[in-house]
């Protein structure tokens, strides 16, 4: 198992390289550079601009600007400043990310807090109208554009006042207790986390139907039942065990995407994540917080994915890695 | 991975609390609007004491929408206007201008004087001014920040306007309170380029030290704790949270004062809150969130002007706005060889005057206005529209729409449809056909062009639109001149004088769009209007100054270089809680006067 992980984690240094310079080139490709941005203000000179393009390293050829950045990430473990805002990739990027991470969680617990049950209900009472009913819901709200179901669940808020239109603090968050300042948090989440946590729901709870419906034909759970234990206890401690087997293998490979999957609802919902920083590093061609943002949402999906590989292995001990 | 470990417990408790909290919604405080606030300074020796239409009282704050973060609290290197929000209310200046009267007035300078030689000119400083941290803001610092703008490493926009020919001003302090800048030549700009958003005053014993160490770019930026961003404005930075809000609080050593001698300013606190989304920014004020707009949709207008009085709001029309409208076809020719960018044939069409008009009378405003400003628009000849007091001109040579002469133009030139197409040809038989490029992600402009489109088809002419990405677009303006024809707008800088526009006007400047750069000019109407721009930015007399500007502009549109487009009115909703709200057209529409702006006593 050790040697697997080690290996799994050594393959990743290729990949990110490969990754780094793909990155790189598209974004030279790309016309323009980030001082470009300046040039519809009559008021700034293109000596400003050049002075500009000197001091940002913009003028050198690409492959020599990739060069530096290369050696400074080995060397020193320095991913570059962001032009805009003079600071540290990292330290730009830390900020959106942890903002990002909490609406991912609280969605993928919305997500799988509902698929599950609700999957199980579906398969229990397989083709009644409450699996029907189920199914017509989850897709309705699937084929929902997130940018729509955003904007209806924030004109809700603004006529109602139940929830706050956006954001992710109240502006008197500094001035609450600490219990207060929980709540304040999870009151702005509530919206943005049903957006992004309902649009996987219907594939989420097919499948944990699909999956327990497999299950419940197999002859274990006959005999189980012919063991004359209740119908309960078949399901949840017998058929569910072996139906969930797929459900954590997708659970895992749905990590990687966590912290890219919500950047539409985090725009509309003013929440701070990385979703409006990428963006607009990408519109700025603000090259080395893209590259940032790039390579480290690389790095989740890649951790995801093995995190994924390693679940299955604990949840099911046939699979080993050697 | 350490992120990740320590993030978990809390949000795993956020969301086990989530369904409780519905419950408690709806109950808002207001904090900062409890919070009186008394001044413990004693009244400096210069004070500046403001007529205000209304006396305030303490306390409160506005709450302003912002869609991007703040890059830097840096003043003289912010170069975008997320920034530059923030710095302008932080940062001290020499002289402020006036968004509602649009003249200058004195600031940290309690008054200035020019020499008969023209090029002298000196500045008072106010005695008893001090930065956010009560250190005394002297000449020392307007010498220090003259310094750093001049830095050729560094580069600051505020350079480019404080030069003459390309040469620096010599700047001396005879002492303490007096600065005598030395403009080389006659300069009319001077006072552009030292109001607010031009030469921000920053504290030396704070920046010295960074500059010296070659970090001033990196200096004052969003991750400095801010009780080290010391400042001279009204405000300093109370606390900034990245992509959620940057507040601003009151400078507590700020030299203004209203007429009863109390300390400006009257709100405890200025927030810019970071909403992306325009819509979402809409619903914010609506449910009360926000206090003002400074952006709505014109198809949004109705909606406010009829709730009023239900949202207790007040949408102000501020007219036209300084957001000019145009278009203008590739003139760029090869400065050595003298061949066109475009096909010779092509160039020889977009050179021809008499085809620029034809185009421009082509063009139905008075139907685009309902249709695409939804009634809110009007029509402009000039960068300087009529939300431009000083310098508008109200009479200017225009070609408006007239189908007939349009027709006839063309007619003229011999261009006529010869095999029945519908589309005219010129007198080789080639099809008089353009394309239009803009930037995609401006609807307004995308809009404007398709409606220009069906405009010239009824005089055969044949266009195509070429929605692009920003960035192509200015790569084609400036490096490739891949292009036929562009719609774009410009925004007028504060203050909206011809000089700081004359990167447009002059035949070498960046921004003369449709061939920049010239070595020298291209045709003797260019030669009069770079000479024309001296005599602005030379002559102190303004009757001068105004006649050569309203000769450039008449220059301009019987060259018909610009075809002018209708310009967006401008109106904005600011909740009735405040006093002395006075938006304005120019940048910074809502909170330029932020310093003033008080919350009523509520009225049972």
């Amino acid at each position: 198992m050790r040697t697997y992980v080690l290996r799994r984690v050594l393959q990743t240094i290729p990949l990110l390289l490969g990754i780094s310079l793909i990155t790189f080139l598209l974004l030279q490709l790309a016309p323009g550079d980030f001082l470009n941005q300046m040039a519809e203000n009559p008021g700034i000179s293109a000596e400003t601009i050049e002075a500009m393009r000197v001091r940002f390293g913009l003028d050198k050829p690409w492959y020599v600007q990739y060069w530096i950045y290369l050696r400074n990430v080995i060397l020193h473990f320095d991913f570059g400043q962001s032009f805009s805002r003079h600071q540290p990739v990292f330290d730009v990027l830390y900020e959106g990310f942890t903002n990002t991470l909490i609406l991912a969680v609280a969605a993928a617990v919305v997500t799988w807090g509902l698929a599950v049950p609700l999957g199980m209900v579906a398969a229990v009472k397989q083709h009644s109208w409450i699996d029907r009913l189920l199914s017509l819901i989850a897709f309705v709200w699937l084929s929902i554009p997130e940018i729509l179901s955003g904007l209806l669940l924030l004109m809700l808020a603004a006529r109602t006042g139940w929830f706050p239109v956006g954001g992710m603090r109240s502006l008197d968050y500094d001035e609450l207790d600490s219990i207060s300042q929980v709540f304040d948090i999870a009151h702005h989440l509530v919206l943005p986390a049903l957006v992004v946590g309902l649009i996987p729901l219907a594939s989420r709870m097919r499948q944990m139907r699909g999956s327990l419906l497999d299950v419940l034909r197999l002859d274990y759970v006959t005999t189980a039942r012919a063991k004359g234990l209740s119908e309960r206890t078949v399901i949840i401690k017998h058929a569910l065990r072996n139906a969930l087997n797929p459900m954590i293998t997708l659970f895992g490979y749905t990590l990687g995407a966590l912290v890219s999957g919500s950047f539409i609802a985090e725009i509309i919902f003013s929440w701070p994540g990385l979703g409006r920083l990428t963006l607009d590093a990408i519109l700025t061609q603000d090259q080395y917080l893209v590259m940032g943002a790039v390579l480290m949402a690389s790095l989740v999906l890649i951790v995801g994915n093995l995190i994924a590989d390693l679940l299955l292995a604990i949840a099911d001990p046939r699979i080993t890695y050697d | 991975m350490d992120i990740i470990r320590r993030l978990r417990p809390r949000s795993l408790v956020i969301l086990a609390l989530c369904a409780i909290t519905i419950a408690s919604a709806g109950c808002r405080r207001r904090a900062a609007d409890t919070v009186e606030y008394s001044d413990p300074h004693p009244l400096p020796a210069e004070p500046l004491i403001r007529q205000l239409p209304a006396v305030g009282r303490y306390g409160g704050r506005f709450v302003l929408g912002q869609t991007a973060n703040p890059k830097t609290f840096n003043g003289m290197m912010a170069t975008e206007t997320s920034s530059s929000d923030v710095t302008t209310l932080t940062d001290a200046a020499l002289v402020r201008f006036e968004n509602a009267s649009q003249q200058f007035t004195p600031e940290l300078a309690t008054s200035w004087e020019v020499a008969a030689d023209g090029i002298t000119w000196t500045f008072h400083l106010r005695k008893g001014a001090a930065f956010s941290d009560g250190h005394p803001i002297t000449a020392e610092d307007v010498l220090f920040s003259f310094q750093v703008a001049y830095d050729d490493t560094l580069h600051p926009s505020a350079q480019d306007s404080l030069k003459a020919g390309g040469e620096k001003f010599r700047v001396s302090a005879p002492d303490a309170h007096t600065v005598v800048i030395n403009t080389l030549k006659p300069n009319s700009a001077l006072l552009d380029a030292l109001c607010q958003g031009g030469l921000p005053i920053i504290p030396k014993h704070i920046l010295e030290k960074p500059y010296k160490d070659g970090n001033f770019a990196s200096a004052y930026n969003v991750g400095t704790p801010p009780d080290q961003l010391v400042t001279g404005g009204a405000w300093r930075v109370g606390q900034y949270v990245p992509g959620e809000k940057t507040v601003l609080a009151r400078n507590p050593h700020y030299y203004g004062f209203d007429q009863n001698n109390r300390r400006l300013p009257y709100l405890n606190e200025v927030v810019f809150l970071i909403v992306p989304d325009q819509d979402a920014a809409d619903l914010k004020f609506r449910s009360g969130e926000l206090d003002g707009l400074d952006n709505v949709k014109p198809e949004n207008y109705r909606w406010y002007e009829d709730n009023q009085r239900d949202g207790n709001f007040t949408l102000h029309d501020l007219g036209p706005g300084l957001n000019s409208n145009f278009i203008w076809f590739n003139l760029n020719r090869d400065q050595r060889t003298g061949a066109p960018s475009v096909d010779p044939l092509k160039y020889a069409w977009f050179n021809n005057r008499t085809f620029r008009h034809a185009v421009s009378m082509a063009i139905d405003r008075d139907a685009m206005i309902p249709s695409i400003f939804f009634g809110n628009g009007e029509k402009s000849w000039s960068l300087a529209s009529r939300g431009n007091r000083e310098w508008y001109v109200p009479d200017l040579l225009n070609r408006d729409y007239n189908l007939g002469e349009a027709r006839k133009l063309l007619a003229g030139l011999g261009w006529k449809d010869s095999n029945g197409d519908g589309v005219i040809e010129d007198k080789r038989g080639n099809a008089i056909a353009f394309s239009i490029k803009t930037n995609a992600d401006n609807t307004l402009r995308v809009a404007m062009a398709n409606f220009i489109k069906d405009d010239l088809a009824k005089v055969g002419i044949r266009v195509t639109l070429a929605p692009v990405d920003f960035n192509t677009l200015i790569t084609n303006i400036r490096s490739d001149f891949q292009y036929d024809s562009i719609l774009l707008g410009l925004q007028s800088g504060v203050p909206p004088t011809p000089g700081n526009g004359q990167n447009v006007w002059r035949s070498s400047g960046e921004t003369h769009f449709w061939f920049p750069r010239q070595r020298k000019p291209a045709t003797p109407e260019e030669g009069r209007i770079d000479q024309l721009m001296d005599v602005i930015l030379t002559s102190q007399d303004r009757a001068v100054q105004k006649e050569a500007f309203k000769e450039i502009q008449t220059i301009m549109n019987e060259q018909g270089w610009f075809i002018w487009l209708p310009i967006l009115k401008v109106k904005l909703p600011v909740s009735n809680r405040f006093g002395n709200v006075q938006p304005s057209i120019m940048a910074h529409r809502l909170l330029w006067n932020a310093e003033r702006i008080f919350v009523k006593p509520v009225e049972r």
